[in-house]
C-alpha cells in the first residue's frame, strides 16, 4: 500500500489527508485529494460565520429562508438538531449570542464528508485530520487499524492516550485558542475540563458531542454513553477519566 | 464513570523508553527502561533490583536481549528528581509493552506526594509520546494554522510527505 498524503489549509486550521492506497493511479490520487480540498472549501465559504456573506450568516440575520440556502445548511442543522438531543441539551446551536451556530459540528462533518468522497472515488483506507478532530476509513497496513493520538492539553508534543479503530476522533478544549466555552444551562462560561475527547461512528456527531462534554464535564458522559459513543475526559488537575469501553489505552491516572 | 488504571497496555517499537521529565526536572533527567538498564527476567517471577540511586541521566540503547516472544520485564533504574525517587517497570511480550508500572516512589515530605500524584502520570504520558511513530495521526483541540506548524501532527505530515 501506497501512503499519499496532503495539507489543506481552510477554515481557520490545517486538514492533514493520509490516504493509503494499492493499484490507484497517481493522477486518480490527485484528483480525488483535490475534490476533497474543493469540498472543504466550499463548507467555509458555506458556513462560516466569520464572513458576512457566506449563506449561514445570511440566514442567521434572517436575510435568508433556510429553503433558500444550499442544501447541506439544511442537512448539517438536522446533525445539529440530533446532536442536541443526543447530548442532553449539552451542545446546542441555537444556545449561542447571535443565533444559530453550527460551528461546533461543521468542520467534523466536512471532514467525514471529504472522507466518503475519497472512499467513493476507490481509496482503499485514509485518515482525514480536520485540525484535530479525525475521520479514517480502512485499515492503513494490512491487519492493524489506525492509530489516533490524544493531544495532552498542557504539551503539545505528548499524548495521553491512543485510540485504536473506531472512525471517528474528536477532541475538545480551550487550550488552542483560549477561548471559552458556554454552558448552553447557564450562558455562563464553562471550564469543567481540560479536554473532552468523544469517539464513535460519525464526525460531525463526535465532534458536537465533544463541544457538549468540555461544557458539561462528567456531567454529560452518561447521554455520551446513551448514543453509542465513547468519551474520555482530562481534568482540570490532570486526571484521566474514561469510560468503560474507550477503545483505546490511555496513559496513567492518579 | 470508571477511572483509567495505572497501567498502560500498547504496542511499542520496543523496550526502549526515555521518558523526559522535563516538567518537574528542570536538568533534563531521564529516565532510561530498556533490557540493558536495570534488571531483564524472562517470564517467571518479576525481580526488582535497586538500582543507582542518583541524579543522573540514564541514556537508553536498543535492547540487547532477544527478540523472542517471551514475555520481558524490565526494572527501570531509581531516578532521582526534585520531589522523590522514582523507578518504572516495563514488561514486554516481543516487542509490544504489556504494561507500565510505578515500582517505586518515594516522596521526601506531603507536599512533594501532592505533587507526584500529578508528576507520575506526566511520566507515565511521556511513555506515551515515546511511541508517537505508532500513531497515524492526533486529536487535540482545533489549532490555528499557526500553531499546526508546531504540532504532533505537522510531525508526522512532514514524515509522510517527505
Amino acid at each position: 500500500m501506497r501512503s499519499v498524503r496532503r495539507v489543506e489549509q481552510v477554515m481557520g486550521t490545517v486538514f492533514s489527508f493520509d490516504v493509503r492506497v494499492e493499484g490507484m493511479a497517481a493522477d486518480q490520487i490527485h484528483v480525488a485529494l483535490t475534490r476533497a480540498g474543493a469540498g472543504l472549501r466550499r463548507a467555509d465559504a458555506v458556513f462560516s460565520t466569520w464572513k458576512p456573506d457566506s449563506p449561514m450568516s445570511r440566514l442567521r440575520r434572517g436575510e435568508i429562508t433556510l429553503g433558500e440556502a444550499p442544501a447541506e445548511v439544511a442537512a448539517v442543522l438536522g446533525l445539529c438538531h440530533t446532536a442536541r438531543a443526543l447530548s442532553g441539551g449539552w451542545f446546542d446551536p441555537w444556545a449561542m449570542p447571535g443565533g444559530v451556530d453550527p460551528t461546533g459540528l461543521v468542520k467534523g462533518w466536512a471532514a467525514a464528508q471529504a472522507a466518503a468522497g475519497l472512499r467513493h472515488a476507490g481509496v482503499d483506507a485514509g485518515m482525514v485530520n480536520a485540525g484535530g478532530d479525525v475521520v479514517t476509513f480502512g485499515s492503513p497496513e494490512p491487519g492493524r487499524p489506525w492509530r489516533v493520538g490524544v493531544r495532552d492539553p498542557w504539551d503539545a508534543h505528548r499524548i495521553v492516550a491512543v485510540v485504536e479503530g473506531p472512525a471517528a476522533v474528536a477532541t475538545s478544549g480551550c487550550y488552542e485558542r483560549g477561548q471559552h466555552v458556554l454552558d448552553p444551562r447557564t450562558g455562563e462560561p464553562s471550564a469543567a475540563v481540560a479536554s473532552a475527547t468523544v469517539v464513535g461512528a460519525d464526525l460531525a456527531l463526535a465532534d458536537a458531542l465533544a463541544t457538549g462534554l468540555l461544557a458539561a464535564g462528567e456531567a454529560g458522559v452518561d447521554a455520551v454513553v446513551a448514543a453509542g459513543y465513547q468519551a474520555l475526559l482530562v481534568l482540570p488537575d490532570r486526571r484521566l477519566s474514561a469510560t468503560p469501553a474507550f477503545p483505546g489505552v490511555c496513559a496513567a491516572a492518579a | 464513570m470508571r477511572r483509567a488504571p495505572i497501567v498502560l497496555t500498547s504496542t511499542a517499537a520496543g523496550l526502549a523508553l526515555v521518558l523526559g521529565f522535563h516538567t518537574h526536572a528542570p536538568h533534563g533527567i531521564a529516565l532510561g527502561v530498556t533490557g540493558t538498564t536495570g534488571t531483564t527476567s524472562t517470564t517467571g517471577p518479576t525481580t526488582t533490583t535497586a538500582g543507582s540511586n542518583t541524579a543522573s541521566t540514564a541514556t537508553t540503547a536498543p535492547p540487547t536481549t532477544s527478540a523472542s516472544n517471551a514475555t520481558r520485564t524490565a526494572t527501570g533504574t531509581f531516578v532521582q528528581y526534585r520531589y522523590g525517587d522514582i523507578q518504572l517497570r516495563v514488561t514486554a511480550q516481543g516487542s509490544k509493552i504489556d504494561k507500565i508500572t510505578v515500582v517505586q516512589e518515594d516522596a521526601t515530605d506531603p507536599r512533594s506526594e501532592e505533587i507526584n500524584s500529578q508528576a507520575i502520570p506526566m511520566l507515565q504520558s511521556q511513555a506515551m509520546s515515546a511511541q508517537s511513530a505508532n500513531i497515524d495521526g492526533v486529536s487535540g483541540a482545533t489549532y490555528t494554522s499557526e500553531a499546526y506548524a508546531q504540532s504532533l501532527q505537522a510531525a508526522l505530515d512532514k514524515l509522510g510527505i517527505q
